[in-house]
């Protein structure tokens, strides 16, 4: 193990007793008992069906919030699970062992993500996954999904795959894929995400990185999982969950927070990544299980002119702060655009990537405090969400796909620009 | 009368003598301290330019807006600044020193009160260094908090709090050094006191309707429609 002391003596005993196990899952999200425990039943549910013969345990990050052990317990004193309706026949020749891991307070996901990776580390797993009891409808599929990759064809890395409504995830798949694919050229779509899989390899080689200090760990660890096993050439695949439940529109997560904890955790990765990546050209696919990617189309109402107005009113009140963060070229079109009317208004593939590749440059060479910098993004990436759903209003899943293929290749055209931003030396103006 | 001039004028002249034979060695000692504290002052602002510049000082000065404010002034970067300043700091101390060897009644007591008064005026351009830096990065992400939650009037709010903060630092840097303490104490309070009361009514009577929608958006249960974005993630 990379540090003796870091798991408690109580986690210890328990990992301990469970002994060597082939499939270990960790559930790192800290839900209500009521999504613990249907979470666990699920996860059990996968194991009776799909692993019948392995030896498993799951991993309950526990961070002591109003639930106590009994509640959260899916199974008897036994480990075994009890009756469930939905599932007629349980048929595991294994014991399926529960660990949890109590925390005082509320750990953070790195934290979470660092207790499953000793456990499975002491625990000799040979594939892992980390699913999320937030996850509506999480299903025994989903479990097998993740873990069969790396059990059985020696994947170290799975991302998930989902079916999401063509306005869901756009910040995905206008910035976080199309950049990450042309920078470290693997072709991974879900790079944040609440569930996915790995092998026992991996995790021990992330356990043993002295990066676990870092703020961007703590908050989104996943994407730094998955860049890691792309730049130390690990073997990366992609399987298909499902639709993810998630509406397409309100009561998500803030978009100056997703921004902060997404952006700023890629940025850092670019950063302490730049050795594997600086070098490389194209990209290629990674294999996938399951169909590459699925978009549906049901009619959802958005406040677009709002968004609008919060671009142009955000670049205008910022510009002393997108000045010194964008090239003068960039900032001048930017704020030619800006005087644009908002029904002819486009935000250009072309502008889009350079924008992002000055901000990872400047992020790089520390114009600035870097977590202002990530947010000063904020506008702009509403902007360009603002323009993509002017232009794809009446766009088929199939269009929209083919355009984000597009601004893909846009991205790798580029990156030559991102690569004499980045190595070029910057003087301080003084 | 004639021998008593001569004998006057003669003890005058050995007086004189004996002044200039004790002066004269006090004086070459000075400008030797003088001379020797030009060199150590060089020597250690060469060095401190040096350390300066591999603790990439310019960079966070340019990033906390100290450097902005500096060329406002017509003043130099940070590191030649601090050089320059420590330079002067290690001179003007020598030379002092070389003044006290020699030996001017009255002026001893007025060298230790200057370098009693020194460790303070440092204290004070510190605080003010510092105060400065914390006004640049709270007042933006002040701004950039405002401009994100779409908030009427981002720059004012980012002023608001850049003026608060100088205020207060103003007042330390001040009241370090002991000027008008009292006096400085008194207008900050009064100061403060209004900004603050000000504003209060200001968000209390005029933005009614800004307070709910905030209140709504970081503690209700749903967002409006009129926030309706897509899911990011």
């Amino acid at each position: 193990m990379a540090e003796d002391t870091f798991l408690s003596d109580d986690l210890l005993r328990q990992l301990m007793s469970v002994g060597e196990v082939d499939l270990l899952v960790g559930i790192t999200s800290h839900s209500s008992a009521q999504a613990i425990r249907q979470a666990m039943q699920v996860i059990e549910q996968s194991f009776q069906q799909n692993f019948v013969r392995q030896r498993v345990v799951i991993v309950n990050i526990d961070g002591g919030g109003p639930k106590d052990e009994a509640e959260v317990s899916a199974g008897n004193s036994d480990g075994q699970p009890e009756g469930n309706p939905h599932v007629p026949i349980l048929t595991s020749l294994r014991t399926v062992h529960h660990v949890t891991a109590r925390f005082s307070g509320t750990p953070s996901q790195g934290t979470a993500l660092r207790t499953v990776l000793a456990a499975s580390d002491l625990l000799q797993a040979r594939a892992c996954a980390i699913v999320s009891p937030t996850t509506s409808n999480l299903t025994p599929q989903w479990i097998a999904n993740l873990l069969r990759p790396a059990y059985r064809d020696n994947f170290d890395f799975v991302a998930p795959l989902y079916t999401r409504h063509k306005y869901q995830g756009l910040l995905a798949r206008i910035l976080l894929y199309p950049m990450s694919r042309a920078v470290f050229g693997k072709r991974i779509r879900e790079l944040f995400a609440d569930e996915w899989g790995f092998s026992g390899r991996l995790g021990t080689h992330c356990l043993n990185q002295n990066v676990w200090h870092e703020a961007a760990i703590h908050s989104r660890p996943e994407a730094w999982m998955a860049v890691s096993a792309i730049s130390s050439d690990y073997r990366c695949c992609q399987a298909f969950l499902g639709p993810k439940p998630q509406p397409p529109t309100g009561s998500g997560p803030d978009i100056v927070e997703a921004i902060r904890q997404t952006v700023g955790t890629f940025f850092w990765c670019l950063e302490t990544r730049a050795g594997s990546w600086l070098e490389r050209e194209g990209s290629e696919p990674v294999p996938t299980f399951g169909p590459e990617h699925e978009l549906t189309s049901e009619p959802v109402e958005l406040n677009l002119q709002r968004m609008f107005e919060l671009f142009c009113s955000g670049v205008k009140e910022l510009e002393p702060i997108l000045s010194t963060v964008l090239e003068r070229e960039t900032h001048a079109e930017i704020m030619d655009i800006v005087a644009v009317d908002a029904k002819t208004f486009r935000f250009g593939a072309d502008l889009w990537v350079r924008t992002l590749y000055d901000f990872a440059s400047s992020y790089h060479h520390q114009v600035m405090n870097r977590d202002h910098l990530v947010q000063a993004l904020v506008p702009l990436y509403r902007g360009k969400i603002y323009s993509f759903l002017q232009e794809h209003a009446n766009s088929s899943p199939e269009e929209m796909e083919e355009a984000n293929e597009r601004l893909c290749l846009e991205f790798e055209r580029q990156k030559l620009y991102l690569r004499e931003r980045w190595t070029k030396r910057v003087e301080v103006k003084v | 009368m004639r021998d008593t001039i001569v004998q006057g004028l003669e003890q005058a002249y050995n007086n004189l003598v004996h002044m200039i034979a004790e002066f004269l060695p006090r004086f070459v000692v000075m400008l030797i301290i003088i001379l020797l504290g030009l060199l150590v002052a060089f020597v250690l602002r060469y060095l401190l330019r040096g350390l300066l510049g591999l603790t990439k000082l310019d960079r966070v000065s340019e990033d906390a807006g100290a450097s902005r404010v500096l060329r406002m002034a017509d003043l130099p970067s940070m590191t030649e600044l601090l050089s320059r300043s420590f330079f002067w700091l290690t001179w003007i101390g020598f030379i002092l020193i070389g003044i006290s060897v020699l030996g001017v009644a009255g002026l001893q007591e007025q060298i230790s009160r200057l370098f009693r008064f020194l460790p303070e005026v440092v204290i004070a351009i510190l605080i003010l260094f510092l105060g400065l830096v914390a006004a640049n990065f709270l007042s933006r992400a002040a701004l950039l908090a405002a401009v994100n939650a779409g908030l009427p009037s981002p720059r004012l709010v980012s002023w608001s709090v850049r003026f608060i903060l100088w205020m207060l630092t103003i007042s330390m840097a001040l009241e370090e050094i002991g000027v008008a303490r009292q006096t400085v104490i008194a207008a900050f309070s009064i100061v403060f006191g209004a900004s603050m009361l000000g504003l209060a009514l200001a968000f209390g009577l005029g933005g009614q309707e800004l307070a709910r929608r905030s209140l709504e958006r970081h503690f209700g249960d749903a967002r409006k429609e009129e926030d309706k974005e897509p899911h990011p993630l």
